[in-house]
């Protein structure tokens, strides 16, 4: 079954990968306007908010709307300059 | 201060124009004023439609304008939660993006018309549908060392991990369904699905260290 082994080696991927200390998505989202505006700052989110960061790269979904976040505010006035 | 002496010299000239935080949550606060909330529409419009259009293949236009309008809903709903910890607009603008997003999600979902994702009781359709996944089908090409291993590992998913988990799973990682719908058919929602299958991922992490199974060993074998 290859579906099985497949679907393995991702779920083993991503269980090894595990932290106790995740965020789950509503921590993400709450702190998500201020990584987005150190980020286009050009500061470093990733160190000032590593939790937050480990989420992104974890949650698809999450990272889609980070990724989404920051093209609309580079197209917002407050950002364009 | 400031912002008074600003507003008083907007109102001098006869114009509408938020610059600060403070001006924006006054103006945004009950009673509402309505030029603040057309400035904010048309900020949110503005950059939904470059954030959203490579998601919408039709009448971009139109579907901004509704998430605009259900999003402005939400931040003077929420308005006094927002803690002045980035711009305005980047906090209003993460809750339009994230109503576009949802929405966008749902509505791939909708148009799938997915026949065998129904929660809570459709199962056994085939192994993969089914809560127990299958530990005895070999493929002919796997030695006797990796359909060990497999087996070794189902059996954690298949006795460690609780019914809702493995549904969880089973429609995040083998399904390939969106967190967002998911967590809407099993009457949950993201954040609690998340942790769901973290608390999974780290009792599958566990018994691998308890019972010495190497996961570079694994994938090396697969």
């Amino acid at each position: 079954m290859k579906i099985t082994r497949i679907f393995i080696k991702k779920l083993v991927t991503a269980a090894t990968k595990t932290r106790p200390d995740e965020i789950g998505c509503d921590d993400c989202f709450e702190q998500l306007h201020e990584f987005a505006e150190m980020k286009l700052e050009g500061k470093s989110p990733e160190e000032a908010m590593p939790l937050v960061e480990d989420h992104l790269k974890r949650c698809g979904e999450c990272r889609e709307e980070y990724e989404a976040l920051l093209e609309a505010l580079k197209n917002t006035q407050a950002f364009s300059e | 201060m400031n912002s008074m002496l600003n507003w008083f010299k907007r109102r001098l000239k006869g114009e509408a124009s938020y610059e600060t935080n403070e001006e924006w949550i006054e103006a945004l606060t009950e009673p509402v004023d309505e030029r603040a909330v057309e400035q904010l529409r048309g900020k949110l419009i503005r950059g939904l439609k470059p954030a959203l259009h490579k998601y919408v293949d039709r009448e971009l236009e139109q579907f901004v304008e509704d998430v605009a309008q259900d999003a402005l809903l939400k931040i003077l709903d929420n308005i006094e939660s927002f803690r002045g910890d980035s711009k305005l607009i980047t906090w209003a603008m993460k809750i339009a993006v994230r109503e576009g997003l949802t929405e966008l999600r749902r509505k791939k979902y909708d148009d799938s018309s997915i026949e065998d994702f129904k929660y809570p009781d459709e199962e056994g359709r085939n192994e993969l549908t089914s809560l127990t996944f299958a530990t005895d089908l070999p493929d002919p090409g796997e030695t006797a060392h990796e359909q060990m291993m497999l087996k070794r590992v189902l059996r954690i998913i298949n006795n460690d991990l609780t019914d809702k988990q493995k549904k969880a799973i089973h429609a995040l990682m083998i399904r390939g369904h969106s967190v967002t719908i998911v967590a809407e058919q099993m009457n949950t929602n993201r954040n609690a699905l998340y942790k769901l299958v973290h608390d999974a991922r780290m009792r599958i992490k566990n018994k691998l260290e308890l019972e010495g199974i190497d996961p570079d060993e694994l994938f090396n074998k697969m």
